[in-house]
């Protein structure tokens, strides 16, 4: 099988990388969010502080 | 059609490709990018990128200059003064290629398009800044799809970067090893450990390179979306925002004219001498070689000139840089190049990218206080020094003498045994003469140090 790789675009496997960095990037920013909320919800942060995009 | 020919590095990309036709540069749209390139002009995403400077511009010429049957569209871009590569620009530069790649990409996105190629030969400096020129770079944005240029984005671009940021010095020569930018099987390898802490090289490298050897068939049925492709990207850009050179030694050249023996006076009675040289001549490009902090660059430049300074000091050129970019009255264009040991040619038949002494012809070659180096410093013959100078030059050349005496001679030749002698002022200008012709000649008051000006014969 490992000969087989050199006929492989070095490209491959690219959009699998994104798809988990994106999904990294995001779970982390979740979190994030929700932590401000909660920071929020103790009078730490103000509300109109918080980012509006939460994906 | 006789009378074209294909530039010699517009092969790989089937939409079109860049001819060149009485010396000007022309691109080809072929019939098979003609959805795209009407998206790109009708999306009004070519008027902004040209509106705020991003990509070049160009006019469309309603003719078929190559007799091409793929032809669908002639452009005529506006012509750029100089193509420079990746491995001669500095830290900054590259860093600002990185950001205006993604900067592109989010606004294409926003007009329904993408980048379909992120390499760093498609970035050239134009009248004082950063533009992309490959205007057949974008494609139909399918919202569905990853970037499809993301893992060339990394390796030319990205990663280059992240070696300078972590290791502290400028490796952007490696590129002419790697043109297509450093793999991301040898980065992971040469990363210090501490890179692994960071989750941008964590996730762009470590986990890339994880990927690539453990799914060889990779790009299976994957399903990407708008705000997962912004999240990249701004990602991506906070990355390249956080790379910094900062902390790495300063080099003997960063202060050279402030600290030592060659500031105040001297430079102000050169510079006296070196305008009085200009009087009087023509030339519409100059190239400055050893421009440390581009001191005589700026003067050729502040005339209107397009001017190239060249360093080998890394430093000098990205302080240069910094200093200049976004000056557009006369433009410099500021590079790391050894003129000992310049960029060779490199790619396909070794022609795919010419070397720095094919591509930097200018009308007045300035060499100031670069020459006692070369034949001290390295032992070059005074003749074989005249003779690149020669090469370099279309007409004039503004060159410096230094003598034996000088200080700054006697610490090249101070741990010498042996260079090439004699070396003094006659055989300097013996040297010379087989390539020029002396026109003025003028000694530096308070020194020995000698400025010529010369015409090639």
């Amino acid at each position: 099988m490992k000969v087989l790789l050199l006929y492989i675009d070095p490209g491959s496997g690219s959009y699998l990388v994104q798809m988990i960095i994106a999904g990294v990037l995001g779970t982390l920013f979740y979190f994030k969010n929700m932590w401000r909320r909660i920071k929020s919800f103790f009078g730490k942060t103000k509300e109109k502080d918080l980012p509006k995009n939460n994906h | 059609m006789p009378g074209h020919i294909t530039h010699s590095a517009s092969f790989r990309d089937p939409s079109g490709f860049v001819f060149l036709k009485k010396g000007i540069v022309y691109r080809q749209v072929n019939h098979s990018y003609a959805a795209d390139y009407e998206l790109l002009m009708q999306s009004g995403l070519y008027q902004r990128l040209t509106e705020e400077k991003l990509l070049i511009p160009h006019t469309e010429v309603d003719e078929n200059l190559t007799g091409s049957p793929h032809w669908y569209k002639t452009l005529l871009p506006q012509q750029l003064f100089f193509i420079s590569y990746a491995y001669e620009w500095s830290f900054s530069q590259l860093k600002e290629a990185a950001d205006l790649t993604l900067k592109i990409l989010e606004i294409a996105i926003a007009y329904g398009m993408c980048l379909k190629d992120a390499n760093s030969f498609n970035i050239q400096f134009h009248e004082g800044a950063l533009v992309l020129i490959d205007t057949l770079s974008f494609e139909k944005y399918d919202a569905s799809r990853p970037w499809v240029a993301y893992r060339q984005f990394c390796e030319s671009l990205l990663f280059p970067l992240y070696l300078s940021h972590y290791l502290k010095t400028d490796l952007q020569k490696w590129l002419v090893v790697y043109p297509e930018g450093i793999p991301v099987a040898l980065i992971s390898r040469l990363l210090p450990a501490k890179s692994r802490l960071s989750l941008g090289s964590w996730l762009h490298v470590y986990l890339q390179n994880r990927i690539r050897s453990d799914n060889p068939v990779g790009n299976r049925s994957v399903s990407f979306t708008r705000e997962k492709m912004q999240t990249l990207t701004r990602h991506l850009r906070s990355e390249v925002s956080r790379m910094t050179l900062s902390g790495v030694a300063i080099s003997p050249w960063s202060n050279y004219y402030d600290e030592t023996i060659l500031g105040g006076g001297y430079l102000h009675e050169k510079e006296i001498i070196f305008r009085a040289f200009l009087e009087g001549i023509d030339f519409g490009s100059a190239l400055d070689i050893g421009a440390n902090n581009g001191y005589f660059s700026k003067i050729l430049a502040g005339a209107g000139k397009n001017v190239i300074a060249i360093d080998s000091d890394h430093q000098c050129i990205d302080s240069l840089y910094r200093s200049v970019c976004g000056n557009t009255d006369g433009t410099i264009i500021p590079l790391c190049a050894d003129i000992a040991n310049p960029s060779p040619a490199i790619g396909f038949r070794n022609t795919e990218r010419p070397s720095f002494i094919q591509r930097a012809k200018a009308d007045l070659v300035s060499a100031l206080a670069i020459t006692h180096h070369l034949a001290l410093g390295k032992n070059i013959p005074l003749e074989r020094i005249a003779g690149l100078l020669a090469d370099l030059t279309n007409s004039y050349l503004i060159v410096e003498y230094v003598p034996l005496t000088d200080k700054m001679a006697q610490q090249l030749i101070k741990v010498k045994s042996q260079y090439h002698s004699p070396y003094d002022e006659p055989t300097f200008e013996n040297s010379f003469s087989h390539y020029f012709v002396i026109e003025r000649k003028s000694r530096i008051p308070g020194t020995e140090r000698v400025l010529y000006r010369m015409r090639k014969c």
